[in-house]
């Protein structure tokens, strides 16, 4: 053995014992031939390998049995929740809708749509699904019945009435009369005077003309198709309504 | 005696590799209790050396499935389902520190108990080192356990510690040296390691 050996040897020691006490299953090479070359190495390894095995043994602490079904549990719960959450979200969507749908629908209603009164009765009259078959007839009794709403009552009949119902004149509480004009039905209106619609005296489209007189409380619009003379309807209306309170 | 299967947990984990739609609900669901059948035993033994509480380490490993079943989709290699789960316990055991790091209880004897159907002389045995593991010093005892119970090579458990390969074979190497010399110390206990 030469002299130059024994340090390179110790030296080899040491690492050896620091790199197999790291590693005890190394499958280095160098370690691996350390171990062939040495037997004491080889006997450390070894020692050290069943020392392994022993803190594995130590390690392996029992797992609580019920463990496993705890955690499938959990999350089954939680899984539960989370779908809870999606649909109480789903649930607050669609009442958010139907509050916003409940909302739009009553502005519709009764908000002002139109900004003069004429445009409105116009609407109002094509809008109005009118089926002249009935052959009821209003007679004046009935009328002025609903005119008291209004404080008037008309001392004659204007014509032939073919129908009289309370209405909603953009939000108002209103008279919807419908007598038998000369080629088609005529439209008047007994409506409260109110700030928002814009007083129009004439109106007309292609079809239909109109016209408004305004009284102290009350607005009457006649609506009719061109054929018919608005103002002597008109004047019908001046001549046979008498106001109770004026 | 427990084997603590890696290869085994690997394997059963593999074959329920995630199909083309890993995002469907019941896909999601199997995946889940394959993990949690192949590998709550690793996690809970790996908590128990973090924290030496049986009740903590259950309520650790439940987070950290909790989590996991949160995360699952972005776990994309089964073969990495281990270290992923080790990496989620970790970190949740971190933020247990953070929340209460002032009622932390001292380590506690009694808490460590032997159930398993092992002789007497191995019952003390086994009891005698868990006592010098969890002395470890917990830089040391962490390594130690990923190596000898997770089978995880030294690059392995660099990566899953943030640390250089060089720190964690040295501490390794000092753990077995640790609790070498506390046998040593104790020539009636060389007895049971001599003779086997």
């Amino acid at each position: 053995m030469t002299e130059s050996n024994t340090p390179i040897n110790k030296m080899d020691d040491l690492q050896f014992r620091r790199s197999i006490y790291a590693d005890p299953s190394s499958l280095d090479e160098d370690i691996i031939a350390a171990q062939d070359a040495d037997p004491a190495k080889k006997q450390l390894a070894h020692d050290l390998r069943l020392f392994d095995e022993k803190l594995k043994q130590a390690m392996n602490v029992p797992v609580p049995d019920d463990l496993c079904d705890k955690l499938l549990l959990r999350q089954t719960l939680a899984s539960h929740q989370q779908e809870k959450r999606k649909s109480r979200v789903h649930l607050a969507l669609a009442a958010s809708v139907a509050i916003i749908a409940g909302l739009v629908v009553n502005y519709l209603q009764f908000s002002s749509t139109y900004t003069n009164l004429g445009d409105y009765a116009l609407a109002h009259v094509y809008h109005e699904d009118f089926h002249n078959d009935d052959s009821n007839r209003v007679n004046l009794t009935t009328l002025n019945n609903k005119m008291t709403t209004f404080n008037a009552s008309f001392t004659d009949s204007l014509g032939e009435l073919i129908s009289a119902d309370y209405c909603r004149f953009d939000g108002m509480k209103s008279l919807h009369l419908v007598f038998q004009g000369l080629t088609d039905t005529v439209a008047v209106f007994v409506i409260p005077k109110e700030d928002h619609l814009t007083f129009t005296d004439k109106f007309s489209d292609s079809k239909l003309q109109g016209e408004s007189i305004g009284f102290k409380d009350t607005d009457i619009i006649v609506v009719a198709d061109k054929n018919e003379s608005i103002a002597s309807w008109q004047r019908n209306i001046k001549d046979k309504i008498s106001w109770s309170n004026n | 005696m427990k084997i603590f299967g890696k290869k085994k947990s690997t394997a059963q984990v593999l074959t329920i590799e995630p199909s083309k739609n890993s995002g469907s609900m019941a896909t999601k669901q199997v995946r889940y209790e394959a993990l949690v059948k192949a590998l709550h035993s690793d996690l809970y033994r790996y908590a128990y050396w973090l924290t030496h509480d049986k009740q903590v380490s259950e309520d650790l490993v439940q987070e950290t499935f909790l989590r996991a079943w949160r995360a699952l989709d972005s776990l994309k290699d089964e073969k990495a389902a281990k270290s992923w789960l080790i990496t989620i316990l970790r970190r949740e055991n971190a933020r247990r520190f953070e929340r209460k790091r002032f009622d932390m209880s001292e380590y506690e004897e009694e808490t460590v108990m032997d159930t398993q159907s092992t002789s007497t002389e191995q019952v003390i045995e086994n009891q005698w080192l868990r006592d010098k593991i969890a002395q470890l010093p917990p830089e040391y005892s962490e390594p130690l356990v990923l190596q000898v119970l997770g089978g995880y090579s030294g690059d392995d458990i660099a990566n899953m510690l943030n640390l250089n390969k060089n720190t964690v074979m040295t501490r390794l190497f000092r753990a077995r040296n640790q609790l070498k010399d506390a046998l040593e110390k104790e020539p009636e206990k060389m007895k049971f390691f001599h003779e086997l």
